[in-house]
């Protein structure tokens, strides 16, 4: 009898039932990110206007989010959050412990990379010469005109390619939501390595969409940068 | 007219702008010199509110603030009403020549597009650049952006404008392409404020000249007055350190 470790066969017959999941993924991807990108213009906020107290709190939350590997930070939310929430949510009729898995996983990836973005989003516009602030002030415009027009849009182009870095790592991290019961794109390839016993396939068919995915994102960004970049000359 | 009342302004313990009295009328291209860190610079950033007096009275076109108390709306006006010159030009970078020109007409003084981008392509064939209105700041001289930032602040049709140290970043070679242009600012009737090093320029375009140092005016006159019969040893001391020939030939 010969060893039937792997054939291409079997990863394309398994390719139809992850593709299926696929969507969990994405969205676990993209609504974190976009729920960072939010929580992290807040704290960018805050600590550009270096907002006493909090400025403390949010350097420490951020040297926690860079310091805790993913996979912690996801259990210590998971299990941490509904401790934390019941209290208020269960006179409410909500149990947070029954709540879908999913919601602690796009919540622990928003926070985690939200760290990642406020530092990137502050530097960002730190980093547009403060010359062009005065010159858009001695033009008369208000703090508003002003970063609309001159600091937003020059602080975007410098974000931008940290921008895609964080998309690809939280898409990337969300093969990990498997671990608090996500039957994302991962959970399904588990699903089938447990019925059929063939794990790889299911493995490099993962791999194989992951690998596309991030290239389409790279070239997307890639496109975006280009854009923004031919506008600055 | 514009005048200053007793502007006082510290940066921590030291204490830069001493009580400075001045009035400069309609028309006037008023040069301020001065040693470095004598709070020339310093001066004329509090008149537009770039650096907020401690203490003291800005007056511009009838419209008065005190400088500690002045609103956000009261600062916007005397904004309004000004436009400065920098000396590391501070080009909007992310917008070509002629939008420079154009954004605080369209932004600020909200006239419309095609108006604003019509006086922006007139003011950039006064300063020479016709060719240039398409160029990103990136793409363009020291002198040449130098000139667009005054394209820009003339666009404004401000009551005065401030320069600071316009030719200071510049490569020498550079220097006299934005002089002419400031010296057809100043023939034009535009009242101007200027701070410089560039004395002969000073000497050859001011109406009045004030000599700064360690935060106090020390003499005030016409340009004639200061460089020929300054009265006071200071003055003397600066000029000729500055400009050892005048000592000599005049």
């Amino acid at each position: 009898m010969s060893i039937d470790y792997f054939s291409v066969g079997r990863v394309v017959e398994y390719l139809p039932a992850m593709l299926r999941k696929l969507p969990v993924t994405l969205a676990v991807a993209f609504s974190s990110t976009a729920l960072g990108l939010v929580l992290a213009t807040l704290i960018a906020a805050a600590l550009l206007f270096r907002v006493p107290a909090l400025y403390q709190v949010i350097k420490v939350f951020i040297s926690f989010s860079r310091a805790i590997p993913i996979n912690i930070q996801l259990f210590v939310y998971y299990y941490g959050l509904p401790a934390l929430l019941a209290p208020y949510l269960l006179p409410l009729g909500l149990n947070p412990s029954r709540a879908n898995p999913i919601y602690f996983v796009v919540a622990t990836y928003a926070i985690s990379s939200s760290a990642f973005m406020a530092v990137m989003l502050s530097a960002s516009i730190s980093g547009v010469d403060p010359g062009q602030s005065e010159a858009a002030l001695s033009i008369g415009m208000t703090g508003g005109q002003m970063f609309r027009r001159v600091i937003g849009p020059q602080a975007f182009q410098i974000a931008l390619p940290e921008m895609g870095n964080v998309i690809v790592t939280n898409l990337k991290n969300t093969s990990l939501a498997f671990t608090v019961g996500v039957i994302d794109m991962v959970g399904a390839t588990r699903a089938i390595a447990t019925r059929t016993h063939h794990a790889l396939e299911g493995y490099v068919g993962n791999a194989l969409v992951y690998f596309v995915i991030c290239l389409l994102l790279e070239k997307a960004f890639g496109l975006l940068e280009r854009r923004y970049r031919l506008r600055k000359g | 007219m514009i005048t200053l009342s007793n502007i006082h302004k510290s940066f921590g313990r030291n204490h830069v702008l001493k009580g400075i009295d001045l009035t400069i009328r309609d028309g006037e291209a008023f040069v301020i010199i001065g040693a470095s860190g004598s709070g020339k610079t310093t001066l004329l950033r509090a008149i537009n509110f770039l650096e907020r007096a401690d203490q003291g009275e800005i007056s511009i076109g009838g419209v008065s603030v005190s400088a500690k108390r002045a609103t956000k709306k009261q600062v916007l006006d005397i904004r309004r009403r000004t436009a400065m010159v920098f000396q590391n030009y501070n080009l909007f970078r992310n917008r070509t020549a002629i939008r420079n020109v154009a954004e605080g007409l369209v932004i600020v003084q909200k006239v419309g597009e095609k108006e604003a981008l019509e006086r922006a392509a007139e003011l950039m064939a006064q300063v020479g650049l016709s060719d240039k209105l398409d160029a990103y700041p990136s793409q363009l001289s020291g002198g040449q952006q130098q000139r667009v930032a005054i394209a820009r602040a003339l666009a404004l049709r401000p009551e005065v404008i401030l320069f600071d140290e316009p030719t200071s970043a510049l490569d020498p070679e550079l220097v006299g392409e934005v002089l002419g242009v400031m010296r057809e600012v100043a023939r034009m009737g535009i009242t101007m404020i200027l701070v410089t090093h560039e004395m002969s320029f000073a000497r050859d375009i001011a109406s009045q000249i004030v000599f700064i140092d360690d935060g106090v005016i020390v003499e005030q006159g016409a340009p004639i007055e200061i460089f020929r019969d300054a009265k006071e040893e200071r003055t003397r001391q600066f000029l000729r350190r500055i400009m050892p020939e005048f000592t000599y030939h005049i």
